[in-house]
């Protein structure tokens, strides 16, 4: 299981952003370089229709892939109460030949697209992972070296931290609170319920940026 | 660096079974060259079929031309954090960690079938470890198959390690025909190469050994009268 909640920034705002997080976390940010193809079951294939991801971590010296299930999320009423989604997720490590494997298992590349950014990892009361990334779009097959961004103007930020179902709550209670601490440059929220940028992010990041990196707003 | 491993499956006589006295007297064997028995191994191999919506994975007549008709998954004794997942059809070989059929279950676009576990003893011989064991399905004591796996721990390369491993395999043939027993082991003779595999012996080296070793075993079994 993971919980997650997500929000946008504006570009010019990310640099402070970063000196926020690096403040926060006091862990050394991380290159992100993802490029992550979404495929789905041909027409036949499944009971029901089925989606899988491959992510290939190109910020590596030796690109390595992952295979990652996004299940449903948690549903009833105490989900809908939690201001972070909970959700299953199954990951696993693969050789470099997982997009043929799963060609021949008759799954069909959906769509492709390239994350590129940063990302904090840090112990919070969680274990927290905070990734602002650019979304980029191939104009052809794979070309990640012509990626242009989808939203040039927009980064995406994703809160994560990875949970299990007898301690979802002291986790969702962890990322709910460190998402104060960006309430002024950014809302987060499930990822269904985007809120849009925030007003004061402005002030806020122009406030980061003369303050020189201290986390006090 | 991965030692290099053989495996060799249990052939047996026209017309004669297999049965657990070759499996008793193939150990025997081995303690007569001064194996010494230092504990028990399990590898298992799981058959998926496809589920199509339009036979929902029924008698391999229904299914679709496009989709492999088996697909296998492999669980190595000796790393139990790493699980394999071959196409023979295709020669392909995918390796990836023990959360792998966790998310073919949360796909639910192929199923587990069959199971099988290759498990038995295994023997410290020198340079030399040597695993014998039953082929039967999971939840079953109904024998298989029987087979057994050489490893020598010097060595990696495959070219360089088969002047010995031949050699090996030559003492072992003479010392279980003392037994006089109604078939012989043969070495699983995989095409590693045509699973895009180098010369260095790796886990998916024997991933693809018991994927072949199963499909011979398959065919030398015969039914027991």
């Amino acid at each position: 299981m993971e919980c997650v909640v997500q929000g946008i920034i504006e570009t010019q705002h990310v640099e402070a952003l970063e000196v926020l997080l690096q403040g926060l976390s006091g862990v050394p940010k991380e290159r992100v370089r993802v490029h992550e193809l979404c495929l789905k079951s041909g027409p036949n294939l499944g009971v029901v229709p089925s989606e899988v991801r491959l992510l290939c971590d190109l910020a590596q010296p030796t690109p390595s892939w992952t295979i990652r299930h996004v299940g449903g999320a948690m549903r009833g009423a105490g989900a809908e109460q939690i201001s972070v989604l909970v959700r299953t997720i199954v990951e696993s490590k693969a050789s470099k030949n997982v997009l043929h494997y799963f060609y021949t298992l008759g799954y069909k590349l959906d769509h492709e697209l390239l994350k590129i950014g940063f990302a904090f990892r840090f112990h919070r009361g969680a274990q927290i992972t905070v990734t602002v990334t650019s979304t980029n779009k191939m104009p052809r097959l794979h070309a990640t070296d012509e990626a242009v961004p989808v939203t040039p103007g927009i980064q995406l930020v994703e809160i994560t931290a990875p949970a299990a179902a007898d301690n979802y709550n002291d986790v969702v209670s962890a990322v709910s609170a460190f998402c104060e601490y960006l309430a002024p440059l950014l809302h987060l929220s499930k990822p269904e319920h985007s809120t849009g940028i925030v007003a004061t992010a402005g002030a806020a990041a122009a406030s980061l940026m003369s303050s020189g990196g201290g986390k006090t707003l | 660096m991965t030692p290099v491993k053989w495996l060799m499956h249990w052939h047996p006589s026209p017309g004669a079974t297999v049965n657990s006295q070759i499996l008793s007297e193939a150990c025997g064997c081995a303690e007569s060259l001064g194996g010494s028995k230092d504990g028990r191994w399990k590898t298992s191999i799981f058959f998926y079929r496809a589920m199509t919506r339009d036979g929902a994975g029924g008698p391999a007549g229904q299914q679709h031309p496009d989709l492999p008709r088996e697909l296998l998954g492999v669980a190595l004794h000796e790393r139990p954090g790493l699980y394999f997942s071959i196409v023979r059809a295709q020669r392909l070989v995918l390796q990836a960690d023990a959360a792998f059929p966790q998310v073919m279950e949360k796909l639910q676009s192929y199923r587990i079938r069959v199971a099988l576990n290759f498990e038995g003893f295994q023997y410290q011989l020198g340079d030399f470890c040597l695993r014998i064991g039953k082929c039967v399905p999971n939840n079953s004591e109904a024998l298989r198959g029987i087979m057994m796996e050489v490893e020598y721990y010097p060595l990696s390369s495959i070219e360089k390690s088969k002047a010995v491993m031949e050699d090996f395999f030559d003492i072992w043939q003479e010392t279980v025909a003392k037994k006089s027993l109604p078939g012989q082991f043969i070495h699983v003779d995989s095409s590693f190469s045509d699973y895009g595999l180098s010369d260095q012996y790796s886990f998916q080296h024997t991933a693809v050994q018991y994927a072949t070793c199963l499909q011979q075993l398959m065919a030398a079994v015969t039914v027991r009268g």
